[in-house]
């Protein structure tokens, strides 16, 4: 899949089933207690940071992922 | 979430709300095109829920959302060394308070001395379904979004 067709249908335009299943892969995320993987994220005002950035300023971080709904 | 971040901030514990797409993308809040259209969604997401913990915002094709498994609404804690301690499919504030004090405990359990391994656990919790509040914030993405909602299901 190219970047441009991956944006399209991960940012579907309808919530109906076959747009949104192929993306619900909580099994196979990454495992507890392996090192996890690191991305790059942006703050509201577009500044970059990373989520490693985040996980490293604390004890614990609790991280929430989601959207209007 | 945001009452529990508060609660937990002064035993080093952070927090953050990770914007990623539109689950039900409807006539005010459509599906995403661009990434400055991620970055004013997550801004109204502030605005609109008080969403008082930092908002950051993944990359347009959710590089990072679809690597921890792409769930609408998961919660994950991490460690300083970046190693994920807790994952859940489903946010629940009662469930990541637990899993907070727990694993608060365990810093107090090595400070006294304590030698300890870790180990695996898998559970089921449980969460109040709230569908009126879940509709109001179907209906505030438009009526689309409810709409699909109801045949989806």
């Amino acid at each position: 899949m190219n970047q441009d067709d991956l944006i399209k249908q991960y940012n579907y335009d309808q919530f109906i089933p076959e747009k949104f299943n192929p993306w619900m892969r909580f099994g196979e995320s990454p495992a507890l207690w392996q090192p996890a993987p690191d991305f790059p994220l942006w703050t509201l005002d577009n500044k970059e940071t990373s989520l490693s950035a985040i996980w490293s300023q604390h004890t614990y971080t609790v991280v929430e992922f989601g959207s209007f709904t | 979430m945001n009452s529990l971040a508060e609660k937990y901030a002064a035993n080093d514990v952070g927090s953050i709300f990770l914007y990623t797409h539109e689950a039900h993308p409807g006539e005010h809040y459509p599906h995403l095109t661009s990434f400055d259209q991620k970055l004013r969604h997550a801004q109204a997401l502030r605005d609109i829920y008080g969403v008082s913990r930092p908002i950051l915002v993944d990359a347009l094709d959710g590089a990072c959302h679809r690597a921890y498994g792409s769930m609408p609404n998961m919660t994950w804690i991490f460690n300083k060394a970046g190693r994920p301690l807790y994952k859940s499919d489903w946010t629940n504030s009662d469930s990541v308070e637990n899993a907070i004090f727990y694993l608060l405990n365990v810093l107090k359990r090595r400070r006294d001395g304590e030698r300890m391994a870790p180990f695996h656990v898998e559970r089921i919790d449980f969460r109040t379904q709230d569908q009126k509040r879940f509709y109001e914030g179907l209906a505030r993405n438009g009526p689309r979004a409810v709409e699909e909602f109801k045949n989806a299901f």
